[in-house]
């Protein structure tokens, strides 16, 4: 294959060229190239107003009326920076993956637009900028999810999403409508400043349409739907992009509006985002743990991060209007450095799912296995992702999980009857979310990776290409600063929490140093030190062994014990459902599996069975108790409608002339 | 906490154990008193299992003479066997021998695992265990009583 990387911008994305030129240009090249580019200047951009000035951008002419206004504050920039980091690790991951997968021209020109359109979201410093800015992410992220248009699933997961995704734009709209006339103006600035004004009922219906309208992009109960169904059929890099990026444009809409504008609201303003975030952590993760489709796996952990963070963002509205900012403090930078961790290795996981998919053609984690042998480094990478999504020690959602946990525990809970039921219930909620957490990951890395392979495509899985391996190290380079160094961090969230003052955000946050420690209430903890303990330790050991081995007879090689049989075959061992199996049993009632068992008797006895099939559908409940009816009823609503389209264009022309009657009539 | 006291008043009140019979053989692990066992059924009328079980009881206690079933050859020192050998369990047989570590010891229990018994030259009968692997301990008897068996395994233990 030709590298020329050609310098000209239309050729490959335009593909209007004659096929010779089209050849002699790398598009798969071009394309990661710019994605990652574009994610270089993001995170550049992003740390520079951080630490420095912050930015604006005017461009008058490009939208009537108002034109388009970029104003890029440390809060902006840290979402930026975020999204910037993730697609720098995904372009280079695309090159690869592209070349493998041989993407079409489409997907190849929309992916840097997607990045685009997801680096001007926050960076957008008024109500119609950011508004166009995030059709562009939810347009562009369409045509990503539909690459593989011509697979049926990938066209309802498009339908699906294109429905939702609009649908939470009407919220959005509607919310920022209401805001930027109330407010007096297009710009966030001219809004912070009138938003005084503002009186409680306008403040109670922009809060909740938000919440409804970003918690749909952000996949929280009961509008996540689109996730697990978007997320496995889109391109891997793309899911990466939408699962580790795209969705934290979500808790930024919930974090810009409702926390940094409206903030302090009133007590249920907390509770309600506690509740969102708990019911949505608690659903994903039981969902992840008995689902067997990697990448729909790592989906539901999303909905799963997003639930945490915005019940850490709810308990530090509750924990700020109930008069306790210092706590309030520790859980703000717990959701941000969650969000951070979450997009690090989130990336990681479905970058690695990728390399899975390109390798074998399977997501099923019942038919693989047995990569750890064939895809060294893939498996530590998807190994590194696990451990941070399940929240342990030496992971990259650790630190966060523990400032959360630790935020919920010192809550003051003498002050008002409200926080002092809410704040242990948390806690439950996230030690139960933690706690399954790990059970999905260990089935993920588990069963996906190790033991032998239970497929044929499985045995033949060959290690990914460098440029694909070059991508996932970048984001496993962030997981592993992020798991044992977030002292690395701590200057940015500092400055990202000042420009939130009304939700805690001027109080002393807790000091993230080699050893963390959090002001007013007892608690520390060094995750570097943990780490460096951990090494000595396994160091120690492998020396004591060594040490021993001088001791002990010559180690005897036996075949492996097989119960007494001749070998071990591959369906004997675990499979993700049967793992799965006994948590299923448990939340029976929340999860309703359509569980079929077929028991084939041999004709001379029913004494000896033939055959047994066992099969198990695991359906959303969610989806199917609230979103179907809602389907069928506006189905029906537009069978009604349809009576009226005969195809008659006489017809059409007499409802033309009778509605512009109407508005006449109205508009008198 | 008068049970206590009770603990003290009734002290030991198992019957004392007879003489330890003569050592058959040195002890695999080269200790007295210890022997990790993995039984195996190759082809046994279940008269013997029950015999085995019966001597593993609380009422004859094998393991207070350092005799212990274990459920992996990988723990055990010595094995069990039990019946004539026949032929869908040669092979589990022999690995099983072989998943044991070495030094290793074979017991063959009852008349069918000795010589075969009624079943000699049955159509599914392979042999006796010693036809199979080479046998160092034998308890003859169909099936042989717990303390037969008992006697036997304290000749290995050494206690």
């Amino acid at each position: 294959m030709t590298t020329t990387i050609d310098a000209s911008p239309a050729a490959p994305a335009l593909g209007e060229g004659p096929r010779a030129a089209r050849r002699s240009i790398d598009g798969p090249a071009l394309s990661g190239g710019l994605t990652a580019i574009l994610g270089a200047i993001g995170l550049a951009l992003g740390l520079s107003v951080i630490f420095g000035e912050p930015r604006q951008l005017r461009i008058g002419w490009l939208l009537p009326l108002v034109g388009v206004r970029l104003d890029l504050d440390p809060l902006g920039g840290v979402f930026v920076a975020a999204t910037g980091a993730v697609a720098i690790a995904v372009g280079i991951y695309a090159v690869g993956y592209a070349r493998r997968e041989h993407w079409a021209r489409f997907p190849l020109v929309t992916l840097p637009l997607f990045v685009a359109g997801m680096l001007l979201v926050p960076a957008a410093g008024s109500v119609t900028t950011f508004l166009l800015a995030w059709e562009l992410m939810a347009a562009t992220s369409l045509i990503l999810v539909l690459s593989e248009h011509r697979r049926k699933e990938v066209r309802c997961a498009g339908v699906f999403y294109a429905v939702m995704t609009q649908l939470g734009f009407v919220f959005i709209l509607i919310a920022l409508v209401v805001l930027s006339a109330a407010g007096g103006g297009d710009a966030f600035t001219t809004i912070e400043a009138n938003v005084d004004n503002l009186t409680q009922g306008p403040r109670n219906a922009i809060f909740l349409l938000t919440v409804l309208g970003f918690g749909s992009k952000a996949g929280l109960l009961p509008l996540h739907a689109w996730l697990p169904k978007a997320h496995p059929e889109a391109p891997s890099p793309v899911s990466a992009l939408m699962s580790a990026a795209m969705v934290n444009m979500g808790i930024y809409g919930i974090i810009r509006i409702d926390l940094q504008l409206l903030a302090p609201g009133p007590h249920w303003w907390g509770l309600t985002l506690m509740i969102f975030g708990a019911v949505s952590a608690v659903f994903g993760v039981l969902q992840a743990s008995v689902a067997t489709d990697l990448k729909q796996l790592l989906a539901y952990s999303t909905t799963e991060n997003m639930g945490l963070i915005t019940l850490a963002l709810g308990a530090a509205t509750l924990l700020t209007s109930s008069g306790a900012p210092t706590v309030a403090a520790i859980a703000l930078t717990a959701a941000l450095l969650h969000l951070l961790s979450h997009a690090a290795f989130k990336t990681l996981g479905f970058l690695a799912a990728g390399s899975v998919l390109a390798a074998t053609g399977l997501r099923d984690l019942d038919k693989l296995g047995g990569l750890a042998r064939r895809m060294p480094v893939t498996t530590v990478m998807f190994g590194i992702a696990a451990l941070g999504a399940s929240g342990l020690p030496l992971g990259a959602g650790f630190v966060s999980e523990w400032l959360l946990l630790q935020s919920l525990i010192h809550a003051p809970h003498d002050s008002i009857t409200l926080v002092a039921l809410a704040m242990p219930l948390s806690v439950g909620a996230v030690a139960l979310t933690t706690g399954l957490g790990i059970a999905a990951m260990v089935k993920a890395f588990g069963v996906g990776f190790l033991a032998r392979p239970r497929s044929a495509a499985a045995e033949a899985a060959r290690e990914a290409p460098k440029s694909m391996l070059a991508g996932m190290t970048l984001a496993a380079a962030a997981c592993v600063v992020f798991a044992i160094a977030p002292v690395l961090l701590s200057p940015t969230l500092q400055r990202v929490l000042a420009v939130l003052p009304r939700v805690g955000g001027d109080s002393a946050g807790p000091q993230i140093e080699t050893i963390l420690r959090l002001p007013g209430v007892a608690g520390s903890i060094s995750p570097g030190l943990l780490a460096a303990a951990l090494v000595i330790a396994i160091l120690l050991a492998l020396a004591l062994a060594r040490w021993g081995r001088r001791h002990r007879p010559p180690v005897a090689v036996t075949p492996l014990w097989a119960s007494g049989a001749d070998s071990l075959s591959p369906r004997m061992q675990y499979t993700a459902t049967s793992f799965a199996e006994p948590l299923q049993r448990v939340f029976d009632d929340i999860l309703r599996p359509d569980t079929n068992v077929e028991v084939t008797h041999f004709a001379e006895s029913q004494y000896l069975v033939e055959r047994v099939s066992y099969r198990t559908l695991m359906a959303d409940p969610v989806e199917q108790r609230f979103y179907t009816p809602v389907v069928q009823a506006v189905t029906s609503w537009a069978q009604l409608v349809r009576r009226a389209h005969t195809g008659s264009v006489h017809l059409y022309l007499a409802y033309g002339a009778a509605g512009l009657l109407i508005v006449l009539l109205v508009a008198r | 906490m008068s049970w206590i006291g009770k603990i003290g008043r009734v002290g030991r009140i198992v019957e004392p154990a007879p003489d330890a019979p003569e050592a058959a053989i040195v002890p695999p692990t080269g200790v007295t008193g210890s022997l990790q066992l993995r039984h195996v059924d190759c082809g046994s009328c279940n008269g013997c299992e029950l015999e085995i079980t019966s001597a593993f009881s609380p009422v004859y206690d094998a393991e207070r003479f350092g005799a212990r079933l274990v459920a992996s050859p990988r723990h055990a020192d010595a094995l069990l066997a039990t019946g004539v050998v026949t032929h869908n369990m040669r092979q589990p047989l022999l690995n099983t021998l072989k998943a044991i570590p070495e030094p290793r010891i074979v017991i063959a229990v009852g008349d069918c695992a000795v010589n075969g018994g009624v079943f000699t030259k049955g159509y599914g009968v392979v042999g006796t265990v010693g036809d199979v692997v080479p046998v160092d301990v034998e308890i003859p008897g169909c099936p042989p009583t717990p303390q037969q068996i008992i006697t036997a395994l304290r000749s290995v233990t050494g206690r």
